[in-house]
């Protein structure tokens, strides 16, 4: 490849270096957004109006004063609050889908019984529907509980009571429990049916039920998969919009942070400046899994790309 | 920080979420190891199985009927002791009454007495419920309507099991107890009937209930003999099942755990996914009240809605110049590919010489066609569309370029990041990075301030001006030499897209020197002055720059999937290529993306799927206003905010209707898998 004159082969020895030039402005690009949200957060007010980002070390107009608003108690623009119902949103909403799912893939891998692959194969479907289907009947269920009138004889059952929970974060992490479950106990279920069958066989014939062969055999050897799934399940939950919107969207003592930064962006600018700093706090737990559990997070976010 | 981060309001809260939680996981987790356990009492010890399995069923069916307020209260002079107490009183000592029952029918395997103790001690039980039903719960007995349900509902279970080829005797009981239940209270009136008198006010007042005249009303005594009729058959139900063998003990046994394991997944996957899901499909079939059927009207309406579908511009498309721009590529590309195949035999291959051509025509008609056929559709078409083309393709370039570079954690940690942050943060984000501000002031995003200080370069004078002018030809230069290479190298399979990368400069380069480029116009008084772009409110093309929000996120995604999937592509292949003379691209054309096609495919349809979906960047960003509307906010806005359900529903069922081909097929390859 070394045809032609001198000054040709110098453009090609550039031009080789072309690539991973390429790579490099591209990982600049892909962080610039961030970086400038990053240093605006702490930027005083006025310097965050009038200039870009980038004038940062010729202004010299540092402040925290924009974390210590959105840690206040401030009514429009703390963040404690909602970062309290977030946690009282994503932890129920990981721990327990964890833990019905496992049953469940449990019964599926191991346990016997009449219509397994077809309740399996039914299970698994309902991954198809997407969550919006869902929305309108969920919200009446929280707000109104479950009611059917038989028809002919004309009387009203109660099916599900109303136990109140509309606009609480208990909707919402119920709504995700459920939404959770087909694609966990798909996940679950591929791990456990993979464990060495003669495992099971052996402590069968000694005598163990299939309570103490779930309890001792098969979580102690899920570990990595259950974490897998807790990592993935805690982001989603956390970083959810649409659902807690929707389930608890109008009660100011039910929101989450996706909902509060997304009210404080649309307050028509009056508090655009917290913006940045609340908007970073919101992403400061997601951030520190992401690089201090990287391994686990791809993982997951690969085990979970076949969600629906 | 003088105010206290945590108050005394947190705390409260934050306990009582924790004694929430704790009392729901708690309370659920305790009732399902107790199911396993007692289920273990079936292989161990039968008798204490059995006694405990009455108390349950005792338990859960005066409870039910307590809940429901069926029962009379127990407190003094029938009023309630505290809720909970009331509640739980009647099924805590009234399940002791069936534990008996159960016990001792567990302990003898004599068939007439089990049938005698079932038959006596299931009247004795519905007797004395009988006797405790509150008003609202008697019947009125009909003597005539109960024993024809008895009889018929008992004809029909002997019925099935003498189709079935099994005994007749159990289902003619259960039939005809289940017959006299729904004969003595399914059937005739239950509880106080009342109607207003007449002339009486129609308007509710608290006092309305007592003004009204009693028409009729059930007693205890009809209570009592209806109960223990039902009671006396299903005892006698009970006691014709025999007492379990080793054999069906063991079948009991895994049965119950099949039941056990699954059923909160199958409670919850029924409340929150099936049942809303074909509540919605009905609901999209009915009138904005629900109340009358209306088919699919609805349907007619969402597609015929100029918002959701708005071809009327369709022929401006022929004024785009990104469109002619597409169409003489794309020909041009054609024209390679066919003059090759000629030759050759086969003239489409990936990353041949026609592949960019075309590749860059498809993707300038499609915009040229999005941008002038307008609507919520379209819009989507467009979002699925760009960002599952860019967020791969970028993700495989970068994977590709990423490949044994030096650092290359690093890099594909900076790119995979987004995928941590939320959407609503991610839009936040964005959206700083495309503000516009007046432009007699300094531009505050990071695009427009390149923008017009790109155009303030270009139309400027001096050293800076001459230096700009002197980059871009000499780019054009570097091109114009690597086309010269590629000629003298004859690699003319590279030919076509250097050509076009060269007029793409040189047009830049023409552009730089003459008129100037970027954000500049002319004003009313001929003066050049800056201009902005709009990136979030001039459509149609805002459309792109939301969507490109979300190839900033999804690129990650990609670029993570496939790179592990190109470090699985077996070394030798690769070797055996390049022992047979393939360059760098071909080996990456012809060996590793056949051998990554699978990968690509899924991602493909996963980031379809996340695409379709898209709501947050749509509802922080602009609220579908400015053109901008997609399916999934359009369906929120009409559910919960227009008080549209029946439009909600509809628009939902299309979404996931739409999604059904791509996740029956995702799920296919899951379960191939397997």
């Amino acid at each position: 490849m070394s045809s032609g004159t001198g000054i040709d082969t110098a453009i090609y020895s550039f031009l080789k270096r072309v690539p991973t030039g390429v790579l490099w402005l591209l990982v600049v690009v892909w962080s610039l957004p961030t970086l400038g949200l990053a240093v605006n957060s702490i930027r005083e007010r006025n310097a965050q109006r009038d200039s870009g980002w980038w004038t940062v070390f010729t202004d010299d107009a540092f402040t925290l004063d924009h974390y210590d608003v959105v840690f206040s108690a401030s009514a429009t623009a703390g963040l404690v609050d909602s970062l309290l119902n977030s946690f009282a949103v994503s932890i129920p909403a990981t721990v327990i889908p964890i833990a019905i799912a496992a049953f469940a893939a449990y019964a599926f891998a191991w346990i016997d019984f009449r219509g397994r692959k077809w309740l399996f194969i039914a299970t698994v479907a309902t991954m198809a529907i997407p969550l919006q289907v869902a929305l309108i009947p969920l919200l009446r269920l929280w707000n109104f509980g479950a009611h059917w009138t038989v028809p002919f004889l004309d009387k009203t059952i109660t099916i599900i009571p109303d136990f109140n929970l509309v606009n609480t974060t208990n909707a919402v992490w119920l709504t995700h429990t459920g939404f959770a479950l087909p694609f966990a106990i798909f996940l679950l279920h591929n791990y456990i049916s993979g464990l060495p069958k003669d495992l099971f066989e052996a402590a069968r014939i000694d005598g163990a039920d299939h309570f103490t062969i779930f309890r001792k055999l098969i979580l102690p050897l899920s570990i990595p998969v259950l974490a897998a799934f807790a990592i993935f399940q805690f982001l989603w939950t956390w970083n959810d919009y649409l659902i807690a919107n929707t389930m608890a969207g109008t009660n100011p003592d039910a929101i989450v942070t996706t909902i509060r930064i997304a009210n404080l962006a649309g307050d028509f600018g009056r508090n655009e400046h917290l913006l940045p700093a609340a908007a970073f706090v919101q992403a400061f737990f997601p951030i520190v899994v992401f690089f201090s559990l990287q391994r686990y997070f791809v993982r997951g976010i690969l085990a979970g790309s076949v969600k629906g | 920080m003088q105010n206290a981060i945590i108050t005394a309001d947190h705390i409260g809260k934050i306990i009582d979420t924790l004694i929430l939680i704790v009392v729901a996981v708690g309370a659920s987790a305790a009732l399902w190891v107790t199911a396993n356990l007692l289920f273990n009492q079936v292989r161990s010890n039968w008798v204490r199985f059995n006694a405990l399995i009455g108390y349950a069923v005792g338990f859960l069916l005066l409870l039910i009927l307590q809940g429901n307020r069926l029962l009379k209260a127990n407190g003094p002079d029938g009023s309630s002791i505290t809720e909970l107490g009331e509640l739980l009183w009647t099924p805590f000592f009234g399940g002791f009454l069936f534990a008996a029952v159960a016990y001792v029918l567990s302990t003898t395997n004599n068939v007439n007495q089990r049938l005698w103790i079932g038959a006596g001690s299931g009247l004795a039980l519905g007797l004395i419920i009988g006797a405790r039903l509150a008003e609202q719960a008697q019947p009125q007995l009909e003597i005539l309507t109960l024993l024809i349900s008895t009889i018929v509902f008992g004809g029909i279970g002997a019925a099935i099991a003498v189709l079935r080829g099994r005994q007749y005797q159990p289902t003619l009981v259960v039939g005809s107890a289940i017959g006299a239940f729904i004969g003595g209270f399914g059937l005739p009136k239950v509880g106080n009937t009342y109607a207003a008198p007449v002339g009486a006010a129609q308007e509710p007042s608290e006092s309305a209930a007592t003004e009204l005249v009693l028409l009729s009303s059930g007693s205890v005594w009809e209570a009592i003999i209806t109960t223990g009729i039902v009671g006396a058959l299903f005892g006698a139900w009970v006691g014709l099942m025999k007492n379990a063998g080793v054999v069906g003990r063991a079948r009991i046994d895994a049965k119950s755990r099949a039941v056990i394991f699954l059923t909160p997944a199958m409670t919850f996957l029924t409340i929150a996914i099936v049942t809303p899901t074909l509540i919605t499909i009905w609901l999209s079939l009915k009138d904005n009240e629900s109340v009358r059927f209306v088919w699919f009207e609805n349907y007619g309406t969402v597609f015929t809605d100029r918002d959701s579908f708005d071809v009327s511009n369709w022929t401006s498309i022929f004024t785009s110049r990104l469109f002619w721009l597409g169409i003489i590529i794309g020909a041009a590309g054609l024209l390679i590919g066919l003059t090759i195949r000629r030759r050759t035999g086969s003239g489409f291959t990936a990353g041949g010489p026609a592949f960019f051509p075309l590749a860059i025509a498809i993707v300038f008609v499609v915009f040229a066609a999005v941008s002038v056929l307008r609507g919520t559709f379209m819009n989507n078409v467009w979002w699925v569309f760009a960002v599952t083309l860019f967020s791969t393709g970028l993700g495989l370039a970068i994977a590709v370029l990423a490949d044994r570079a030096k650092l290359e954690s690093v890099a594909k940690s900076i790119i995979f990041m987004p995928m941590a942050i939320s959407l609503v943060g991610a839009s936040i984000i964005w959206r700083f990075v495309y503000t516009a501000r007046d432009t007699s002031k300094s531009q505050t995003g990071v695009l427009n301030a390149i923008w017009v200080q790109l155009g303030k370069w270009s139309t400027g004078e001096g050293l800076l001006n001459l230096l700009g002018t002197i980059l871009v030809w000499v780019l054009v230069l570097v091109a114009i030499t690597s086309i010269a290479r590629c000629l003298t190298a004859r690699q003319y399979d590279k030919l076509p897209i250097r050509v076009l990368t060269v007029l793409f400069l040189g047009w830049i380069a023409i552009r730089f020197t003459f008129d100037g480029i970027g954000g500049f116009r002319t004003n009313s008084a001929g003066v050049l002055v800056p201009d902005t772009i709009d990136f979030v409110q001039d459509p149609p093309f805002n459309n792109f720059w939301l969507l490109l929000i979300l190839i900033w996120i999804q690129t990650g995604f990609a670029m993570v999937i496939l790179s592990a999937a190109i470090k699985a592509v077996p070394t030798e292949l690769i070797e055996a290529a390049k022992v047979d003379g393939a360059t760098e691209s071909q080996v990456f054309w012809r060996v590793t993306l056949p051998q990554i096609s699978t990968t690509i495919g899924v991602v493909v349809t996963a980031t379809i799927v996340s695409v379709m979906k898209v709501y947050d960047i749509i509802k922080v960003v602009t609220n579908g206003n400015f053109g901008t509307q997609v399916l999934a906010n359009d369906m929120f806005q009409e559910a919960f905010q227009f008080s549209n359900p029946e439009i909600g529903a509809t628009l939902a069922v299309i979404l996931f209707l739409s999604l059904l081909p791509i996740m029956i097929l995702n799920i296919r390859r899951m379960q191939k898998e397997v």
